[in-house]
């Protein structure tokens, strides 16, 4: 039993990334062309109004790229135990490895995504320097964060299916409440609560840090980020343990 | 004594269901449910049962007895809430209607996930396993390139049945899946079985056709409310089973 749980989880990760690129023409590059889009959006429309911020393009970049790793990571999770029911229903696989491979095989995408874009930045003004390296441990909380997040929703979603709909609503209010387009100082101080309260907010900042001002990830905002996952992380697995066993009957 | 395949010690299995059919937020807060959202159904109560290695077990009750709730438990798919589940043999995937199919994947693809659920699948006995599936389900490789979604229920199910008795399993539990595929193919499908069970493996099998049961197993379980009132011989529990139906 235990032997073929590595290689299952391969094939799951394996098979989502097919799954997801499968019968498109571009494939790979639907996934680039989302933040690119938008990119150029942004700056066409913005540029001029926002002339404060040096390297504007750069920064609307490092921001948008972790948005939608966050939007496309949680609405799969949203769905991932729905979309695997049939495997649930006949296999004693742990339910994590569905939700762990689903964000898994995003992460994949997420990561050789910032590969070009990356180039991109580089070419937008961002400096090389070997506080980069802090992208890395920013990453792999902001993951866990997300996979928080998502097994909330994804655990909630199998017994409410308009959580999923309610999510996607959601999403683009996240966005515009998110700093990724603006700064933060041009929101109206009694609004501001808004803002601090949006948990995105805190993770921008200490990844515009890196990307942005090529500096290591402030402190103040790294703990709070840290804090943040914790509480997520724990209260996603209390939701998951009170529910896990009765997903199939009602998958 | 491990002589035992499956021993269960009064197993109760439970789980929450929504109350008023409440599927959606919506419905939840309309219909004011939130005082008691869920409610704990029991499916099985107090199950004792012990299935020796090397015996074919026939499963039979009306729909909605428990049935395949208990080849859940047995499986590992479902935790009891009381009581003790124990298995000795490694477990096959449940071959359940639908089971672990991915509807945009090829048929290749699909036996590739069945086989290595079934921990069968290495990379040197692939391309022959493939083959083997493939010939037993009657599939061309034409048809097996295409998405299981393009695939009728028979067609999936030959599938699903193929890739899990390619190889001699050690427990074997179907569940009413023989029911969709054409005749041919059932008689096909019994005979494997019955060489399977020839081989030593243990069967669990859950049909509605009690003739089938008949010419597949010498014992039987009657299962109602998801309780155990009858087990032993095929022939008395086939009566049982008829006897619920005409009274």
């Amino acid at each position: 039993m235990k032997e073929y749980r590595g290689l299952t989880l391969i094939l799951l990760i394996y098979k989502n990334i097919q799954l997801k690129y499968k019968q498109t023409f571009f494939g790979f590059f639907w996934t680039l062309l989302h933040p690119a889009l938008y990119l150029l959006i942004f700056v066409a429309i913005f540029s001029n109004v926002f002339q404060t911020i040096p390297h504007y393009p750069l920064y609307v970049l490092s921001g948008l790229l972790f948005f939608v790793y966050f939007s496309e990571g949680t609405n799969r999770l949203c769905a991932v135990f729905l979309k695997n029911s049939h495997l649930i229903k006949s296999i004693g696989l742990p339910k994590s490895s569905y939700a762990i491979t689903e964000l898994g095989s995003e992460f994949v995408g997420f990561i050789l995504g910032l590969i070009p874009f990356t180039v991109i930045m580089l070419f937008l003004g961002l400096k090389i320097s070997l506080n980069m390296f802090y992208i890395i441990p920013v990453i792999l909380l902001y993951t866990v964060f997300i996979y928080s997040i998502g097994i909330i929703l994804g655990s909630l979603n199998v017994f409410f299916r308009d959580i999923s709909i309610l999510w996607s609503t959601l999403n683009p209010a996240i966005f515009y409440l998110s700093p990724i387009a603006f700064t933060s100082d041009i929101i109206p101080v009694n609004f501001r609560y808004l803002v601090y309260m949006n948990p995105l907010f805190h993770f921008l900042q200490i990844v515009r840090d890196v990307l942005y001002f090529g500096r290591p990830p402030s402190l103040h905002y790294s703990l709070i980020c840290l804090g943040i996952t914790v509480m997520f992380y724990f209260l996603g697995l209390g939701i998951f343990k009170l529910t896990k066993n009765s997903f199939i009957s009602n998958l | 004594m491990m002589d035992h395949a499956i021993k269960l010690k009064d197993v109760s299995v439970s789980y929450l269901q929504s109350w008023n059919g409440v599927t959606s937020l919506k419905d939840f807060l309309m219909k004011a449910s939130f005082l008691h959202p869920f409610r704990k159904h029991e499916v099985l109560h107090h199950i004792d049962l012990e299935i020796p290695k090397g015996d074919a077990v026939s499963l039979l009750g009306p729909n909605g007895c428990g049935k395949s709730t208990l080849l859940r438990t047995i499986a590992g798919i479902m935790k009891p809430d009381q009581g003790i589940v124990d298995v000795t043999v490694p477990v096959s995937p449940l071959l359940s209607l639908g089971a672990g199919l991915e509807m945009e994947l090829s048929g290749y693809d699909n036996i590739r996930i069945a086989l290595i659920m079934s921990g069968i699948y290495t990379r040197k006995n692939r391309r022959e396993l493939i083959d083997k599936v493939a010939e037993f389900a009657e599939l061309t490789s034409e048809q097996l390139k295409k998405p299981a979604k393009m695939f009728s229920t028979g067609m999936l199910a030959r599938l699903m049945f193929s890739s899990v008795v390619v190889h001699q399993p050690q427990l074997l539990m179907v569940d009413e899946v023989l029911s969709v595929g054409d005749w041919g193919f059932q008689i096909k499908c019994i005979k494997r079985i019955r060489e399977i069970i020839d081989n030593g493996a243990t069967l669990i099998f859950v049909s509605h056709n009690p003739k089938e049961a008949r010419q597949i197993c010498k014992r039987g379980i009657c299962l109602i409310d998801g309780k155990i009132v009858y087990d032993g011989n095929i022939n008395k529990a086939t009566e049982v089973y008829n006897g619920m139906f005409y009274q």
